[in-house]
């Protein structure tokens, strides 16, 4: 068990359970003003793994996801301690292109929020920007490479000059997860994509999540306890900004070591 | 363990619990039932154990629905989860042992008991059944209150079931080599230590899973090295 102090973790143990860390967070803090949301938590996640964050509303999940691309950095009141370090750099380094490093970490929200642009740009929109595209047909193939990879290309090929905002929930929510893989990130974060999402295009997400973890490494933020269980290989519950238990998602769901978090996943907690 | 936020969960899950030790008291019933046949060789309760295996049977197909029902509308975790997983294969280890004690039954009507004219092997077939009925009572009551350091207790001492089994094997093979003509007569004996045998290994059964409920481990993979250090000599 983490339970936030660096003399807590063990090496080879529950921090990470494998030699293929590629994002190392020691004791991060997190500030909003005065009010503090995270408190001294370390967590290390495993390259080409899916991690889930769990942990009731308020707990400190979402904002610790934010810390990794470093989105928490647009709210004027945040501050961040601590040192979080991807493939051992530390990307709050001043040094760091902060552009440049969210092009290597993709994000997808609770809401679906393509731009109000065609399907085709807004999965171009990120080649595009970073400028790694500029060639028109390695742009049309890699748009299409994108949307084959969301598990989206065959629905709607014929529709790429439609606006990203007319296809349904579930089909822009793959959308914008083809625009996220677009720019070919490492890593892709996910805060709740399923949430507004009916059962069947759930299905189909948490499917390309799965196909997706050959490729990526994926930290998901979610409130299903069934979902983390189905799509995540590692699983870490927060508890008022705090970390409380990480391990293997097939022990945390089973026998928890911490009272907390079977309270949690079991539906006791008041 | 605290209440679940949804109060019904409990319910349904003191249900299952419910069913499980209720089937556990049927059990236990016919195990003394059978203690009370061997000794009196009374055919009247021989069909009458045979009948209340019918019950035994409903009460588990109770648990299976009701766990299909909280499976598919809960989903339930962790410690739910081992209760609902351990009730549904504890029924079904509590299920066999009314099957062993109908088959015990039914070599009775046959009239084996008649036949065998071995009071020394009947009487220690009646012990053999006691230390049974003792053993699952235990862990049945572990079991009804989420405990398991008298299951882990029976778990290891499974082994002196197994050693009188062998004590009532070598006793009806030697009455038969010295009386070639009550072969017949005592084969069937046999059989009803084997029953027995069977029904104390389903209580160790049901030790492992309350094991598991209560601590989430596995008994077995736990505790053999254990038992092995303790039998080497």
């Amino acid at each position: 068990m983490v339970d936030g102090t660096e003399n807590d973790i063990k090496p080879n143990g529950n921090y990470s359970s494998d030699n293929n860390l590629l994002i190392d967070c020691k004791n991060v803090d997190v500030f909003y003003g005065d009010k503090q949301a995270l408190y001294n938590v370390s967590l290390g996640i495993n390259e080409k793994e899916v991690t889930s964050l769990i942990g009731p509303s308020g707990c400190g999940k979402s904002t610790f996801l934010r810390c990794l691309n470093r989105m928490n950095d647009v709210i004027d009141s945040c501050s961040i301690s601590g040192n979080i370090k991807i493939n051992g750099e530390d990307i709050y380094n001043p040094h760091i292109d902060v552009v440049e490093l969210r092009s290597r970490i993709g994000m997808v929200f609770q809401k679906p929020n393509p731009f109000p642009k065609s399907v085709f740009d807004n999965v171009a929109y990120g080649p595009r920007l970073h400028g790694k595209i500029t060639d028109k047909d390695e742009m049309h193939h890699k748009v299409e490479a994108s949307l084959v990879r969301a598990g989206l290309w065959d629905e709607i090929k014929d529709r790429l000059n439609e606006p990203g905002t007319s296809l349904s929930g579930g089909q822009q929510q793959r959308l914008c997860i083809a625009r996220a893989i677009a720019v070919d990130p490492e890593i892709i974060l996910m805060d709740e994509p399923c949430s507004a999402l009916d059962p069947i295009a759930t299905a189909k997400i948490e499917e390309l999540i799965d196909e997706l973890k050959t490729n990526y490494t994926i930290v998901i933020v979610t409130h299903s306890m069934q979902q983390a269980a189905r799509v995540s290989q590692r699983t870490a519950f927060f508890h008022l900004g705090n970390l409380i238990e990480v391990g293997d998602t097939e022990n945390i769901f089973r026998s928890p070591e911490n009272e907390q978090t079977e309270a949690y996943v079991t539906g006791r907690y008041g | 363990m605290t209440e679940h936020i949804v109060s019904s969960y409990d319910d349904d899950l003191k249900e299952i619990s419910d069913g499980v030790i209720n089937m556990g008291d049927e059990v236990l019933g016919a195990l003394n039932n059978i203690e009370t046949l061997l000794k009196n060789n009374d055919h009247e309760l021989a069909k009458k154990i045979i009948k209340n295996d019918l019950i035994i049977n409903d009460l588990g197909q109770s648990v299976e629905n009701k766990v299909f029902n909280i499976l598919a509308s809960r989903q339930p975790m962790a410690i739910d989860l081992r209760i609902v997983f351990s009730a549904v294969k504890i029924s079904l280890y509590l299920e066999r042992c009314g099957d062993m004690c109908k088959g015990i039954s039914n070599r009775v009507l046959k009239g084996d008991l008649n036949e065998a004219q071995s009071p020394e092997t009947i009487s220690l077939l009646v012990n053999m059944c006691s230390m049974v009925h003792s053993n699952l009572g235990i862990v049945m009551e572990d079991y009804s209150k989420k405990e398991c350091d008298n299951s882990v207790k029976v778990w290891k001492s499974d082994s002196e079931i197994d050693s009188l089994y062998s004590e009532i094997l070598m006793d009806i093979l030697n009455s038969i080599k010295t009386n070639p003509d009550a072969t017949d007569a005592l084969v069937p004996l046999l059989f009803i230590a084997r029953y027995l045998e069977r029904v104390g290994d389903q209580a160790t059964n049901v030790a492992e899973e309350t094991y598991f409920v209560v601590t989430g481990e596995d008994l077995e993979g736990l505790e053999k090295t254990e038992v092995e250090n303790e039998t080497t000599f």
